[in-house]
């Protein structure tokens, strides 16, 4: 090769004369094209890597001037480093963590939390599940445009100084938990808000004034958080210890992963990549825990779509919803990957994915899905009780065939869960861990003895 | 200023031509809304993010025409846009993470969402009011879904399934294993002080006056509500300080 020619490839542009016909066979045309599917959503993304800022670095030199308070993960939370879309690092707390709670998973599919908590005891990981907090208001947000920045930004920052403060009520030190948000909308719109937050000092001082009016600021400054972490990216780091724990063989289930939008679009500089899942390709979360727990993964080609909740779709034009869903994911995920499962790790997702199948019937589109959370499937694999503890009752999809092929017998589970029911109507209730801890401030808080007796003392 | 007295009008439309005034003070609201400048930053009407659109497969709707009108500054456009088209949008952001110049499609269709409930469109009005049960749940309790919404009557189409263990619910969610979770009104159990705070929220960043615009009967539900666990939380506060007293 000449200095000429040296010179040219360097500076190929693929315009003008330049441009040459790929002349590629159909055969190495699609072959082409599948690479570029498959790859295209991390690698349009990684082209914008030199005009994103890590907003951590705002946030940083905001506390240096005095001007914030940054809620830090420490050795109290046994942090695990992870690496996002850019290799930046991620601190994920593994314990003592508050959880945040989603309404539609509380609401709609209780397993989901159940399981994660579960999840925790079974890990020795302690965490605190309170009353005092709201949702994101996100969801609401986004499918009437009722609310606002100021609103969301204000409701996200006292659900987390709540967490801050939380563990007073145990006698414990400010900051011992840390939040571990549940919902997926609610992890994209707190990143989303917290990037608003550094970027606008108008809106910091908005914000500011509400929070002042709440006590809810610390030394009368806002209080940020270290990180904004989902329960996926906690299963994640968590997922060769949860393994170890593994009961049940999952190497014969074909599972797909419905990976949601608002984990990994929205703000997508703060989503876990790893080289060991799907060679980097895509957002590492559940997908990596189903590697790792043995099951088969199942690429597809819509795996990028989202599932057609729609926020206030699929309470008011459920048409889009049903459509969307079935046409460009469960059908896919039956027709084309063969899927035992679909795993999703986010409320909305979860919700559409399972209850769209049934109408499918009505146009002859007929299909069997089991839909479930990375976390549900994770508590079965390690022997947890389908109806008392993953609660699957709950899901309109058929988990049954799902449960026989991973060798548990559901009729049983199932006859178990219904006398259970007859100990819950005479008041007989097994709960996950203590109700008094529940409740930190308010009607109903009881002061634990110690603390009681110390400030009486004082 | 040639404008001034310009309308616009729908010839096939019985609905009264809209003032060019009003159509410049829409577009002002739009701008100067404190993300415009965050989301948008230029389009080269490449369609990457109306490609990777779901609502664009089902609706007349695209992304790309949304930033276009923005872009441009097509105000009879913006305005025919906010009638319909921007409900259409999923809220996925797929356009976002897709685009070349980090625009948000998806953000700039909040805002005009926000603008159109300002200005009390009658299209926003029409397009909400089927979601006025979650927005009474979420201004009243915070939390956007509560066990009791999720009945068959009120999903037919999600089927006969919407438990597979037939009991009451009130005994199927104390069956559940976390504690917070034994409601049937909310998702979880909301600590009165919560609500009250939430309360504060909403007053302070004119939550209430766009509900208030979009659906006077609800506001007036809501603000019952909200009176109502005030005095509960203000009687519990003075009991606290008799019995320290």
């Amino acid at each position: 090769m000449n200095k000429h020619e040296d010179e040219r490839q360097g500076a190929y542009t693929g315009f003008g004369e330049e441009w040459r016909a790929a002349s590629l066979s159909p055969t190495e045309a699609r072959r082409a094209t599948d690479w570029v599917e498959a790859r295209i959503d991390r690698r349009s993304m990684l082209t914008g890597k030199n005009r994103v800022e890590d907003i951590r670095d705002a946030m940083w030199q905001l506390e240096k001037d005095g001007e914030i308070i940054v809620h830090r993960i420490d050795e109290r939370h046994k942090p695990v480093i992870a690496r996002t879309l850019y290799g930046w690092e991620k601190k994920i707390p593994t314990t003592n963590l508050w959880q945040h709670k989603s309404c539609g998973q509380c609401g709609n599919i209780p397993g989901y939390p159940t399981s994660v908590m579960w999840l925790m005891n079974e890990l020795g990981v302690a965490y605190l599940d309170e009353t005092d907090q709201t949702s994101c208001t996100a969801w609401n947000y986004h499918g009437s445009g009722i609310g606002n920045v100021v609103s969301l930004a204000a409701v996200f920052l006292r659900n987390f100084h709540q967490a801050y403060v939380s563990a007073k009520a145990q006698g414990l030190d400010v900051g011992t938990y840390f939040p571990l948000v549940h919902c997926g909308t609610s992890f994209g719109n707190y990143k989303e808000m917290r990037i608003f937050l550094m970027h606008s000092a108008e809106l910091r001082e908005q914000v500011k004034k509400i929070l002042g009016k709440l006590g809810r600021l610390v030394d009368g400054k806002l209080l940020i958080p270290e990180e904004i972490v989902h329960y996926s990216e906690w299963l994640h780091v968590m997922r060769q210890r949860i393994a170890e724990r593994q009961t049940i063989d999952v190497s014969n289930i074909r599972a797909t992963v419905h990976p949601a939008c608002h984990v990994y679009k929205m703000v997508p500089e703060d989503v876990i990549y790893d080289e060991t899942v799907l060679n980097g390709d895509r957002v590492a979360v559940s997908t990596g825990l189903m590697q790792t727990l043995g099951a088969q993964v199942i690429d597809y080609s819509t795996w990028y779509d989202c599932c057609g909740f729609g926020f206030r779709h699929i309470i008011g034009e459920r048409e889009f919803t049903r459509s969307f869903a079935i046409d460009r994911k469960i059908k896919v995920a039956v027709e084309e990957a063969r899927a035992d499962v679909m795993i999703g790790h986010d409320t909305g997702c979860i919700t559409t994915l399972d209850k769209n199948q049934w109408i499918g019937k009505a146009v002859d589109k007929v299909y069997a899905l089991p839909i479930m959370a990375d976390c549900q499937f994770a508590a079965l694999a390690l022997g947890a009780h389908p109806y008392k503890l993953a609660q699957l009752h709950w899901h309109a999809s058929p988990f049954e065939q799902l449960l026989e092929k991973l060798g548990i017998d559901w009729e049983k589970a199932k006859a178990e869960f219904e006398a259970y029911l007859e100990e819950v109507k005479a008041g007989r209730i097994e709960t996950l861990y203590d109700p008094k801890r529940a409740i930190t401030s308010g009607p109903g808080y009881v002061k634990p003895a110690m603390l009681a007796a110390a400030e009486a003392g004082k | 200023m040639a404008h001034a007295a310009t309308t616009i009008g729908d010839p096939v439309s019985s609905a009264p031509p809209v003032a060019y005034d009003k159509l410049e003070e829409i577009f002002a609201d739009i701008r100067g809304h404190v993300l415009y400048d965050h989301e948008l930053h230029g389009c080269l009407n490449c369609g990457i993010c109306t490609a990777t659109c779901p609502s664009a497969q089902y609706y007349d709707y695209s992304p790309r025409e949304i930033v276009q009108l923005l872009w441009t500054e097509n105000l009879e456009g913006i305005y025919d846009a906010m009638q319909e088209k921007i409900w259409a949008c999923a809220q996925c952001y797929t356009c976002a993470a897709r685009c070349p110049f980090e625009n948000s499609p998806g953000g700039l269709v909040m805002i005009m969402r926000e603008v159109a409930i300002k200005h009390g469109m009658q299209s926003a009005k029409d397009v909400l009011r089927p979601f006025s049960r979650v927005l009474l749940k979420v201004i009243s309790t915070g939390n956007q879904l509560a066990p009791n919404m999720i009945t068959r009557d009120a999903f037919p189409d999600w089927g006969p399934d919407v438990s597979k263990v037939d009991a009451p619910l009130n005994i199927l969610r104390k069956a559940i294993p976390v504690p917070t979770l034994h409601t049937m009104d909310t998702a979880w159990v909301v600590n009165l002080r919560t609500s009250v705070e939430l309360y504060t929220i909403w007053e302070e960043t004119g939550v209430l006056d766009q509900l208030e615009t979009v659906d006077e009967n609800l506001f007036d539900v809501v603000s019952d509500v909200m009176d109502e666990k005030r005095e509960e939380y203000a009687e519990w506060l003075e009991e606290q300080e008799a019995e320290d007293a």
